[in-house]
């Protein structure tokens, strides 16, 4: 009877926790911001041009219905700039031409800035498979404003220090990131420069890395030269880009065979799923190279990314190591909390643990450890998959170093937690993290 | 027919050039030697024929710096000068580093740099005549020597050049979400600077070292707000901050807890 009821209780108590997650998941999303957390924040007021699905709102100024001509007439005066754009496009000299009011609305006081969907109403191919992205996951372009957003720390910091997260996301949720208004050109996006506005720096030095590579030094001499209104496929490019690559016969999807998954984290380059994408990449690579040679490739870099994440597990076990033994400083109470709070205060380490967010305002030895993961690693990464060999020796030769620093740096943290206890000398809580012109202004500017 | 007209006016054409090329030698590049010319014939000729650009191009830095002349930019030939001038490449191979590159990475500075080849470089620096704006568009706007986005100039002119292409919302937005930007980062700096004041005891090379990060790194978020470049505002800029305050912060409480251990045989006078 008992173990009856526990049966039937079971599954209800599991239906009622997973309601209850849905519940809160839902209410949490209703606050002044947008996402996980948007009850702890309200946006930048430049944040509607970045994501103007949830905060772009319309100026009021002018009054009236307007369409086509009506609207060139009055900004061939106030920003003559788009307008010649605009002329230049293939939107203005199509016989049936995609004026101003098709994208932006009619009515000027409720002027929309164009969205993913409204591109998709004539776009709808390309759109369809951006929207299709999402089931790749992250790092995808279509979710990546999605994860900007529920990041914990664009929540915490000021909304006016993370519009330049916005600007790179919105990826997500414009389509002018790589077709830029107003001539919205394909010949243009399929460019690597296209790219490159976002693609890089420390994480992801996907210019420097492309570049330096034989496929980027073949574009850097020639590429100027080259017909970009072909498609991009097999035989119309002398040299592969960013886009001939990743976004293989126009396809809208950067994921469609993302395998080592940025580099963010360890994934078992086998799996039955993971074939599939490593077929995907051969048979890319064999428009112009043997088969063989390009399976070889991705060995060398299954192979380069086991080497990484030798280096990088240890760190984490250093770190890992530290903080069971209560010797990070500042401990994690000693730090200022998010705005969100956390039922458990502890010290976040490594990619599960949420570090990417944790990389200000924590010990020098976690960041050291956050640089060599997310800066050093990365970019030994981008320079495997993309050739550049002497960044894959750079990246590699930096870890190693950063790994020796950290490990210098753990005995030295017991030492000195040693000599403390043999001269009973106890440090007070410090309040050092908790004060400062930044810190104070971060903790009332969510 | 034709022919006949053209005898019957040959006279008044030849007047009618010989007129131009003297009153108006700007009609005709032929009037002009091809040169080369140095900087001090420019500037003797200019003085006569632009003195308000001369005017401008003195009060500014390039002036002041002997390795900057006239002909850094345009060239020493009177062909192509300004073309030539207007192009980026012209202000980057002196500014290079992270002013150079945080316009390159720039939405502005890729369309600008895929364009070159269609972007008709004789046109004036004017709104609607360049599809993204250069080096020039910005800072020598309508062929102002004065730098144009020096904030001298006042913030209407800036307003004015980008709302060419910008709504005028748009560009007030960005700009006051720029000066965000950088008090925040200006808030970082003083943080770091008050803590480093803090410790008076233990200046070394490695806390002037991190200061001097602190005004690098802040400097990238100005080249990333101005440029608008998001890489330069966040990986160079406000991240790269926090990680200074990080090491100074340790530097600082690593002091602390190590001073006591230094002096292992003082104690307090209450102990004896």
């Amino acid at each position: 009877m008992r173990y009856r009821l526990k049966l039937i209780a079971l599954p209800i108590v599991a239906l009622l926790a997973v309601s209850a997650g849905f519940v809160y998941v839902h209410w949490s999303k209703g606050g002044t911001g947008a996402g996980l957390y948007s009850r702890h924040w309200s946006p930048d007021p430049v944040q509607g041009y970045w994501d103007p699905e949830n905060f772009y709102q319309s100026t009021e100024i002018v009054e009236g219905i307007f369409e086509a001509e009506l609207c060139v007439q009055c900004h061939e005066g106030i920003t003559p700039g788009i307008v010649a754009d605009w002329r230049a496009s293939r939107h203005a000299l199509n016989i049936d031409p995609v004026s101003c009011n098709d994208c932006h609305g009619s009515d000027h006081q409720q002027l929309r800035l164009p969205t993913p969907e409204v591109c998709g109403k004539c776009h709808g191919k390309q759109h369809g498979e951006f929207q299709d992205e999402a089931r790749y996951g992250f790092p995808s372009h279509v979710l990546a404003m999605e994860r900007a957003l529920d990041a914990p720390h664009f929540a915490d910091k000021p909304k006016a220090e993370v519009q330049s997260c916005v600007q790179c996301h919105s990826v997500a949720t414009k389509c002018d990131s790589c077709h830029t208004r107003h001539r919205f050109d394909a010949a243009e996006a399929r460019r690597p420069e296209a790219c490159v506005t976002c693609h890089s720096g420390p994480p992801h030095p996907d210019d420097e890395t492309y570049f330096a590579s034989a496929h980027g030094q073949l574009y850097r001499a020639e590429g100027s030269d080259w017909d970009w209104s072909k498609p991009l496929i097999k035989g119309n490019y002398k040299a592969p880009t960013c886009a001939y690559c990743h976004m293989d016969g126009g396809r809208h999807q950067v994921a469609h065979k993302s395998l080592w998954k940025f580099g963010l984290r360890e994934i078992n380059p086998h799996t039955s799923k993971n074939q599939v994408l490593r077929k995907r990449w051969i048979k890319l690579c064999s428009d112009c190279h043997e088969e063989s040679k390009a399976a070889q490739w991705l060995t060398d870099l299954d192979q380069e990314r086991k080497q990484a994440w030798k280096k990088l597990y240890k760190a984490e076990a250093v770190l890992k190591d530290l903080r069971s033994e209560e010797l990070l400083r500042p401990a994690a109470d000693e730090r200022p909390p998010y705005p969100m709070g956390s039922l458990w205060q502890r010290e976040r380490i490594g990619f599960f643990e949420g570090q990417a967010s944790a990389f200000y305002n924590v010990s020098a030895i976690e960041r050291d450890y956050f640089e060599m993961w997310y800066f050093e690693n990365l970019g030994a990464y981008k320079s495997a998959a993309h050739g550049s060999m002497a960044g894959i020796k750079s990246g590699h030769d930096k870890m190693a170093a950063s790994l020796d620093r950290i490990e210098t740096k753990a005995k030295e943290l017991r030492n000195l937690f040693e000599a403390e206890q043999k001269g009973e000398i106890a440090p007070a809580p410090s309040e050092l993290w908790m004060k400062g012109a930044y810190t104070d202004y971060n903790r009332d500017h969510n | 027919m034709l022919w006949s007209v053209f005898n019957k006016m040959r006279s008044t054409i030849w007047m009618l050039s010989i007129f131009g090329l003297v009153v108006n030698p700007a009609l005709s590049e032929e009037t002009i030697a091809p040169g080369p010319f140095t900087d001090t014939e420019c500037v003797n000729c200019h003085t006569e024929r632009n003195p308000k650009l001369i005017r401008q191009w003195r009060q500014g830095p390039h002036a002041a710096d002997p390795g900057s002349g006239c002909g850094s930019c345009h060239g020493d030939r009177h062909k192509d000068s300004n073309e030539k001038a207007r192009k980026d490449q012209s202000c980057a191979s002196c500014h290079e580093g992270p002013a150079g590159h945080s316009y390159s990475l720039s939405k502005h500075g890729v369309i600008n740099h895929l364009n070159e080849d269609r972007q008709d470089w004789n046109q004036p620096l004017q709104r609607g005549k360049y599809r993204a704006p250069t080096c020039s568009y910005c800072h020598l706007h309508n062929g102002d020597h004065g730098n144009t986005m020096a904030p001298s100039h006042g913030p209407e002119v800036r307003q004015w050049i980008c709302s060419g292409c910008h709504s005028p919302r748009y560009v007030r937005e960005q700009f006051a979400n720029g000066k965000r930007q950088l008090e925040i980062a200006d808030l970082k700096v003083k943080e770091g600077e008050e803590l480093i004041a803090s410790a008076v005891d233990m200046q070394s090379g490695a806390l002037t070292e991190l200061k001097q990060r602190l005004i690098r790194h802040r400097r990238n978020v100005l080249f990333g707000v101005g440029h608008q470049s998001p890489d330069h505002q966040w990986w160079h800029g406000q991240p790269a901050l926090d990680g200074d305050l990080i090491r100074i912060r340790e530097a600082v409480s690593e002091f602390h807890r190590k001073a006591p251990l230094e002096r292992p045989f003082s104690r307090s006078p209450g102990d004896n």
